[in-house]
């Protein structure tokens, strides 16, 4: 077990920077989850902690040991594949055994760690079979089983759920959970699915095109974020974003809709951040703003209003029993405890 | 007429079309067939029924035609041919696949371009060279120019067996612990073993079958097969009875390695991910 440190650690190819100057203090048993939209660099950084991609510039450390020059054998991590990158020449028992004898195990040890870690994942019973003959979360399962079957320093994995269908997606993301907290070994987990981030980590580095935005519990991406690309990013819906101005205590849109008051100075160019859960939704007359809906969606657990402000759309929420119809005017009032402001130049957020 | 009777009759058609075709390329060999066991006298003779004799495949052997040291010759070029050549054709394939090589593009079409180059050309210098030093009706002279004359078709065959295995499958297994050698010891030999065998056979025919160098490079101790066939040349002309034999001798292994490779053809090309 051990902390992962990544220092000023760079990837170019030619002019393409595929991760920027980064700098990341993973804590020891910590589970981080690396989250960013697709292309941001994140399978990159994961590459280069395992020593499959060697970094331009930068300095990476696994416990006490700066592994920059270390063959990837020699850095004591486990890694989940994304396509999981089983061995299809060999049975399931094979595939989970290979970390254990490659590393020269006694024989007498490789069987009852290669049944515990199969039990651990429930493939007992397909320990004879071929990849070939199993189901993708089955070779989900197999992927982590060998894994699993060391304690290595480091746990990495690179969108290890992508694969699978929805429904099996949020099974495995508990047992996953269950399973990191079971385990309590460093792990790096690279998504683009921000629930699996909320859910799975401990600590959520959200990135952009190679460059981590922030870096914070889920609770804090989710209620603090840092900059616009945080907000819009985190939250399904994405958290509303309204062009505007502060005046008088008051957040105004473009054209001129008074939307609530707010606890901030006067400023000219703003952009208000308001999440559609802290809109809430009253009959025409009993809300702040009365507006006409543009489309009405009803998931069966929430209902989703989408109404026009300024030349934006936005979503709010509503209760699950709501039933409107389009061009119904509804009365909404923004929960002024829970808004954000952003400056739209530099990006970043406004503390208020 | 009906789609479905317009269907059918086009079946009909491709299969004559194959029938024939199939007729075409089988009668020589069915025509030597029977003429292997046949007598010297009623090998002229277009008969499809006669009394078949073993006569031809002992004569053969015999004194003055002596094709057991031809069979001996053959059998240890090709052999060893692809005993070296699969090897070092593996490793310059892992090369040429998996790491970044200076000059990689040109080198592999230079290698490709070796085969352009028609053997008539560059059969002289090869006398001229292989008189030099000594390696004229040798089995090690006729080894190198197989050799030669396989290699690149190995190297680009098995290059592509290779890029058909997945590089997550060896990351996985360098990170699971493995050095590079062991990775090629543990993942890719065993994942690639069908298209080995593929490459393996067909060298092994391309080498059994070479005419134009051996019959240049070789005239007493090192004849192989191919070159073997023109003693059946005598003064009474063409024996075709013994020639019939001989040839059913150098077909044999074909036909076997034939059986072996549809079998692991299939399975090398298909060989894939296992995702
Ligand atoms: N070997 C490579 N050569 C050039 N560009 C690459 C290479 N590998 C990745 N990239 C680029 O680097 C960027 C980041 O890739 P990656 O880390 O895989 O993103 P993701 O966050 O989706 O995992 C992408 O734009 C990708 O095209
Ligand atoms: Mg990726």
């Amino acid at each position: 077990m051990a902390e992962v440190i990544l220092k000023n650690l760079t990837k170019r190819w030619g002019d393409f920077v595929g991760v920027d100057n980064q700098s990341l203090d993973i804590h020891d048993k910590e589970f981080l989850v690396l989250l960013g939209p697709s292309g941001c660099g994140k399978t990159t950084t994961m590459r280069m902690i395992a020593g499959l991609e060697e970094p331009t510039s930068g300095e990476i450390w696994i416990g006490e040991r700066k592994v920059n020059d270390d063959l990837p054998k020699d850095r004591d991590v486990a890694m989940v594949f994304q396509n999981y990158g089983l061995y299809p020449h060999m049975t399931i028992f094979d595939n989970i055994a290979y970390p254990l004898k490659v590393r020269g195990t006694p024989k007498a040890d490789i069987r009852p760690r290669v049944e515990r870690a199969a039990e651990q994942v429930e493939l007992t019973q397909f320990l004879g079979r071929k990849p070939k003959a199993l189901s993708g979360g089955q070779r989900q399962r197999v992927a982590l089983a060998r894994a699993i079957v060391r304690t290595p320093k480091v746990f990495l994995m690179d969108e290890p759920l992508s694969n699978l269908d929805a429904k099996l997606r949020v099974t495995m993301r508990a047992e996953l959970k269950h399973l990191s907290r079971e385990l309590k070994v460093t792990t790096v987990y690279v998504t683009h699915d921000q629930i699996e981030a909320m859910t799975l980590a401990d600590r959520v580095a959200v990135m952009k095109h190679g460059v981590i935005q922030q870096l914070g519990t889920p609770d804090e991406i989710y209620n603090d974020p840092a900059n616009l690309f945080v907000a819009g990013f985190i939250g399904s819906p994405a958290m509303n974003l309204v062009r505007g101005s502060v005046k008088d205590g008051h957040f105004i849109t473009v054209d001129g809709v008074r939307l609530s008051t707010i606890a901030s100075e006067d400023r000219n160019e703003v952009i208000l951040g308001v999440r559609a859960d802290d809109i809430n939704v009253h009959e025409a007359g009993a809300g702040d703003i009365d507006t006409p809906i543009y489309a009405f969606e009803n998931t069966g657990e929430a209902s989703f209003l989408t109404v026009v402000w300024g030349d934006q759309r936005v979503i709010a929420r509503g209760d699950r029993h709501l039933r409107k119809e389009q061009d119904d005017v509804v009365g909404l009032t923004l929960n002024p405890d829970h808004l954000y402001l952003f400056d739209p130049a530099t990006e970043r957020r406004i503390h208020l | 007429m009906t789609g479905k009777q317009r269907k059918q009759i086009w079946n009909a058609f491709q299969l004559t079309l194959i029938l024939i075709a199939t007729f075409i390329m089988l009668v020589p060999i069915v025509w030597i067939f029977l003429a292997a066991f046949k007598t010297h006298v009623d090998v002229y003779q277009l008969k499809l029924f006669f009394r078949p004799t073993l006569e031809n495949f002992g004569t053969v052997f015999d004194d003055p035609y002596r094709l057991g040291e031809k069979l001996y010759n053959s059998t240890i070029v090709a052999l060893v041919t692809v005993v070296f050549a699969i090897p070092i054709a593996t490793c310059a394939a892992y090369s040429f696949s998996r790491f970044r090589l200076r000059g990689e593009t040109t080198m592999l079409v230079m290698i490709l371009a070796t085969q352009f180059v028609p053997a008539v050309v560059i059969i002289l210098p090869f006398f001229v060279m292989f008189r030099d030093i000594g390696l004229l009706d040798t089995r090690l002279g006729l080894i190198l120019v197989n050799l030669a004359i396989v290699m690149p078709f190995a190297i680009w065959m098995i290059k592509g067996f290779i890029d058909g295995i997945p590089l997550d499958t060896e990351e996985a297994a360098m990170v699971d612990g493995s050095s590079r050698i062991q990775v090629i010891r543990n993942i890719v030999l065993p994942m690639a073993a069908p298209g080995l065998l593929t490459a393996a056979i067909f060298c092994f025919i391309i080498a059994w079958n070479e005419f134009l160098f051996a019959l240049i490079l070789t005239n007493k101790d090192a004849v192989t097969l191919p070159i073997g066939l023109a003693l059946f040349k005598g003064e009474e002309g063409d024996l075709w009875n013994l020639l019939s034999a001989a040839g059913i001798i150098i077909m044999a292994p074909m036909f076997v390695l034939a059986l072996i490779i549809r079998k692991y053809f299939v399975q090398g090309m298909t060989m894939g991910a296992v995702r």
